[in-house]
């Protein structure tokens, strides 16, 4: 075969262990709340906040609200992963009594350079306006999460770590709360001696803040059938932290090389500490090359003489991945509210490629809910009606109007890399007046992936990749999971579903996909290595669908 | 039985380990601080038994580690709260000690040993000063009445031992295992009572000189090729390695 | 510095060889060593120590010693210190050590230094040095108690031989009727060796070829005697060739023993980050090339089939 479309070989939803009634059988506990929010990330604990902080002042109203934020990581942060240069809006809009300095931010962004790379070159471009960073912070989402969550706990708010939400529980349209994922369960699936059941929370309002790629986020549009004018399209981005012996003092922003001319996404490098500097590779999954390894590439990156100054003699700290949505205006769900839900932050689509930016609004789309539902809920009605006050918000809000000017930005990448700047260009100069039309986007596992013959066995992404002596700074991919934290239970089953006809070229083309070696090729056959999981979502965009596991599995992020 | 249990706020087992400036303690920036791995078996065991009351002697963060513990189940929680724990074990078996003499209690349980100091003797250390029998390291432990058995590992063997209670335990891995909190528990923790107060500990007589990494480990060698090459081997695991 | 008081050890009338390496530390302090044991008659190999530098050897009899006896060894150990006017009271950190050294201290009102990899005596002040975090950091401490209260980690004092005269005395000792009795020693249960606790840790990848194969290591295993476990990589353990209980920790999980034998693993594939923590590794892989020998302390490249049988030979040679 020529080409893979990763679509072909997909499973689809597993719709039926997803939405599940309310009075289904299975669970060992019940607990009643007055909204649920799936997701300790920066969307979730700021709509936590605002709700607490809301139901504190209404005090004299009623009895406190009991807000319920269920995460799967063990502890708060350790699945939270971004570049990240951080816009502080929301933060002062949360905590009006607050200064910048007060809030978890490392360092102002001061200098910043972009450049354009070949392989033992580069080009300094003047930065782009969508990408001015002046007046923002480069942070770490890991420690924005726990000095979030700690905020939260003051208030009251009851945060659940290490309970990963795995079905809705539904009556007739409306959704009524979600079951959590069992714990326990041995290799082939059955309760193993630690085995804990699966609890259900029911709460009035449900907020899914699940990130990136959310599963019960998008089995709720399926099941309501809410579309968007695009579909979502994804990038996954690759990082590592650094403690470094060069001291860097300015944030830094590439593109070109090591991408090829028909894929979209570049690099960054920020200074946490002048000698903790964050590094990553973002690459839009529509790329088309079927061996193409954003691991392999970003181990390719380190070596530039860029970055090569900064690295040597350093030592990495820690490594992660996650997708980023950036399907933009076009690919927010026509509607982010129903009956008892709505869906915040990157589950939504929160997010502005051009200038990198997600976290403030996903925070700002938390705020936003926050305010919805306790209005509902005085109202004594969490429906669809009144919960649409929150779409209507945020279409009138600064998130809709940045990702309205920029609708297009990205997608015009799909044309590669010249056609792609020279529309980008265009873009930015007419401030988005330019196109009048949107752009059709593919999803991403529609697109055809072309084999290359003749792949060398070996080759910087296969997970059996050793570092050799002209790589020093590389790092396999296998070492590369230890370093996220990574201490799942050898002995969990497997939370992967692997779709059809998955030949040697596709299992060949999974094991590039996934930055954590979960998938190799074997004697012509997948094997699948499923505790190394990340949870960076890019199996579901491209390859097997992703499920949740047991509480506390996946990475051990610190202060990524 | 009433049950005391003693647990202590300690750094991840998988914690990357920095010294700080000072030479002699570590570096806790992004730090995560955890139940001690062997007080999961202590409070485990104590729920099974009876009714329980954790006791921790640490900073004002420790109370976290004792949420965790009345989330697991256990009734209440006193903190004896300090900044600093010195080196010496003695100074902190006295706090305890303190604390615990007037409890009346049946059974006071330990882990073995903190994960970070590895000092391994409050647990024994309490018990002296309470006049009470202990027995130390226990992996499986028998309760009738007011007598108990005890198993505990030796080389080569497993120790026998019989004692009356009251009396001091410390757990070792495989006591039992310890229970997730539950989410109901987690929600409960929150109302149960948590005693704070602040203690005033002696310097102790232990004066940290430094804390250092270990030493680099050093580039592996080929010994050699083939079944000839195993004589040279077996010397040096024995002479260099000491491991033989 | 005045004498130091080194706690020695025997089981069922005889020393047991741990007490060489505690006479071998005390004697880095300088003064006098004098070795001490609870027995409830005289100690088989006890004659030994004065080889190993102990300048008097003394032996606490008492019937109720014929087992150990925590609380009536405390007390007699206890009494000697408090008697003697010791700089130091050494013991090995061994099971039985590590119960008795805490009592002992808190019997004498001060702390201890437990578990020591090195004790040195630095002009009047004793300092130690001990692993903490899992052995991610040394510790170093001056101990300014009178005694000095310290254990000392098996297998690293390595036994000298300093011969000396070794005054034998036996002295009768009255000790209080113990509450804490030791009933018996039973043996370990077999194969109850958990991969994640043994000592020594002999791990097969898919170098083995086949399931039966495994047997090769297993009789590696047996020549250690009891403190080795089985591992196999997560390739096997998917073949369905191995338990998942002998599967060795990947992705994280470390498996830290004092040595890990890694037979026809490649080291590619799930399994370095996993035992990196290992105190010393030794792979066995017919690759020279293979990732292993990066992170192995020692490699011998060769047909494992040639090389783990010859191991097993001479492993058990020395064990005797």
């Amino acid at each position: 075969m020529a080409e893979i479309v990763p679509a072909k070989h997909q499973a689809p939803l597993p719709m039926s262990q997803l939405i599940l009634t309310g009075g289904s059988e299975g669970a060992a506990d019940r607990m009643e709340l007055d909204v649920l929010i799936v997701g300790a990330g920066p969307a979730g604990l700021a709509c936590a906040l605002e709700l607490a902080k809301l139901g504190k002042l209404a005090k004299a109203d009623g009895a406190e609200l009991n807000i319920g934020v269920l995460e799967k990581a063990e502890t708060l942060g350790e699945h939270s992963l971004s570049g990240a240069v951080v816009n502080p809006r929301a933060f002062r809009e949360l905590f009006p009594d607050l200064k910048d300095s007060d809030f978890p931010f490392r360092a102002p962004v001061t200098k910043e350079s972009v450049y354009l790379l070949t392989a033992d070159s580069r080009w300094r471009l003047p930065t782009p306006p969508t990408m001015h960073n002046k007046g923002y912070y480069v942070a770490s989402l890991c420690e924005i999460v726990r000095w979030l969550g700690a905020k939260a706990e003051e208030l009251g708010v009851n945060v659940f770590t290490g309970f990963p939400a795995a079905s809705l529980l539904t009556e007739g349209s409306h959704v009524v709360g979600v079951r959590t994922a069992a714990s326990g369960l041995d290799r082939d699936g059955k309760p193993g001696p630690g085995y804990a059941a699966p609890n259900d929370l029911t709460a009035k309002v449900t907020a899914l803040a699940e990130g990136t790629r959310g599963l019960l986020a998008q089995a709720w549009c399926q099941w309501q059938g809410v579309t968007s004018d695009n579909p979502q399209i994804f990038a996954l981005g690759v990082k590592e932290l650094w403690e470094t012996k060069q001291p860097l003092g300015r944030v830094i922003h590439t593109m070109g090389w090591p991408l090829p001319s028909d894929a979209f996404g570049g690099s960054f490098m920020y200074p946490l500490e002048p000698n903790l500097v964050a590094l990553g590779l973002v690459v839009g999954l529509d790329y088309k090359d079927a061996n193409l390894d954003v691991h392999a590439l970003l181990q390719k990156l380190k070596h530039h003489p860029l970055f090569r100054p900064y690295l040597e003699g350093g030592e990495l700290v820690e490594w992660g991945a996650k997708t980023i949505p950036e399907g933009g205006y076009y690919a927010l769900p026509h509607r982010r509210s129903g009956d008892g839900v709505v869906i915040l932050g990157d589950a939504a689509g929160f997010v502005d490629v051009p200038s990198l930016k997600g976290i403030h609004y996903a925070m700002q789309s938390g705020i936003i809910a926050a305010r919805t539902i306790f209005a509902a809920l005085k109202a004594g009605a969490p429906s669809a009606h009144h919960l649409a006050e929150y779409d209507r918000l945020v279409d009138h809000s600064y998130i809709a109007k940045d990702l309205y000017r920029t609708r297009n930005m990205r997608l015009a990448f799909k044309d590669g890399f010249v056609l792609g700047g020279i529309q980008a260009a265009l873009m930015t100069v007419t401030r988005g007046i330019f196109p009048g039309w949107m752009y059709g986007m593919h999803a991403d596992a529609e697109v055809g992936r072309r084999l290359t013959p003749g792949e060398s066995p070996g080759s910087p992404g296969t997970p059996g990749f050793r570092p050799g002596s002209a790589e020093p700074l590389a790092v396999s991919k296998v070492d590369a999971v230890f370093k996220s934290g990574n201490a799942t239970r050898d002995t969990i089953p497997t939370h992967l579903i692997i779709g059809k006809d998955v030949s040697a070229e596709v299992a060949r083309f999974y094991s590039h996909v996934c930055p954590a070696g979960v998938y190799e090729e074997v004697g012509g056959v997948l094997q699948v290595n499923a505790p190394n999981c990340v949870d960076c979502k890019a199996t579901d965009v491209l390859g097997p669908r992703w499920t949740p596991r047991e509480g506390g599995s996946g990475p051990k992020y610190k202060r990524m | 039985m009433k049950i005391a249990v003693c647990i202590k706020r300690v750094p991840d087992s998988e914690t990357r380990v920095k010294i700080a400036s000072n030479g002699k303690s570590l570096d806790e920036a992004g730090v995560k601080f955890v139940l001690n791995p062997y007080d999961e078996f202590a409070v485990e065991e104590g729920l099974r038994r009876g009714e329980v009351t954790v006791v921790s002697l640490g900073p004002a963060a420790a109370q976290e580690t004792i949420r965790t513990a009345l989330a697991m189940g256990a009734d209440r929680g006193v903190l004896l709260q300090t900044d600093t724990v010195p080196a010496d074990g003695y100074e902190a078996a006295q706090a305890l000690a303190a604390e615990l003499k007037p409890g009346g209690w049946d059974l006071i349980l330990f882990g073995k040993m903190a994960i970070d100091d590895y000092n391994q003797q409050v647990g024994p250390m309490v018990a002296e000063l309470l006049g009470l029998p202990c027995v130390t390291a226990v992996a499986h432990l028998e309760i009738d009445g007011s007598k108990g058995v005890a198993e505990r590992e030796i080389e080569g063997g497993i120790e026998v031992v019989e004692f009356p209670l009251p009396a001091v335990i410390t757990a070792d891995k495989g006591l039992n295992e310890p229970r997730y909190p539950a989410l109901k528990g987690i929600m409960a923790a929150k109302k149960k009572p948590l005693e704070v107060k602040p203690v005033q500990l002696g310097a102790g007589a232990f004066e940290v000189v430094a804390l250092t990494p270990p030493p680099e480990r050093k580039e592996g060698k080929i010994v050699g090729e083939g079944p000839g090459a195993v004589p040279e081997l077996v010397r040096l695991l024995r002479e260099e390695a000491k491991v033989l | 510095m005045s004498a130091i008081l080194a706690v020695c050890e025997q089981r069922d009338g005889t020393l047991r060889k741990v007490s060489h390496e505690v006479v071998t530390g005390a004697h880095r302090l300088g003064g006098t060593v004098e070795a001490v044991l609870c027995a409830a008659g005289a100690v088989k190999g006890a004659d030994q120590l004065g080889k190993f530098g102990a300048d008097k050897v003394v032996t606490l009899t008492n019937t109720a010693f014929a087992k150990y006896n925590p609380e009536g060894c405390a007390q007699a150990i206890a009494d000697r210190a408090k008697a003697g006017g010791y700089a130091a009271v050494v013991f090995a950190a061994s099971a039985t050590g590590k119960d008795l050294a805490p009592r002992v201290a808190a019997k004498l009102g001060v702390g201890l230094a437990a578990d020591c990899t090195d004790i040195a005596a630095d002009g009047g002040t004793i300092v130690a040095t001990r692993p903490v975090y899992a052995g991610k950091a040394l510790l170093k401490v001056k101990v300014a108690t009178k005694p000095a209260v310290l254990s000392l980690r098996p297998n690293v004092f390595t036994p000298v031989e300093r011969p000396k005269a070794g005054t034998a005395e036996t002295v009768a000792v009255n000790v209080a009727a113990g509450r804490v009795i030791v009933r018996e020693i039973k043996a370990a249960e077999a194969g109850a060796l958990d991969v994640a606790e043994a000592q020594i840790v002999v791990s097969g990848g898919r170098g083995l070829k086949e399931p039966a194969n495994f047997k090769v290591l297993e009789e590696l295993a047996r020549a250690f005697g009891g403190q080795a476990a089985v591992g196999a990589s997560r390739a096997v353990v998917d073949a369905g060739w191995r338990a998942h209980a002998d599967q060795v920790g990947q992705t994280g999980k470390t498996v830290s023993p004092t040595l890990y034998v890694a037979v026809g693993i490649s080291g590619a594939i799930q399994h370095l980050a996993g035992m990196r923590t290992s105190k010393v590794i030794v792979a066995i892989n017919k690759d020279k090339d293979a990732p292993i020998f990066k992170v192995a302390d020692y490699g011998v490249v060769g047909d494992l089939f040639e090389v783990v049988p010859r191991l097993t030979e001479e492993i058990k040679k020395l064990h005797g």
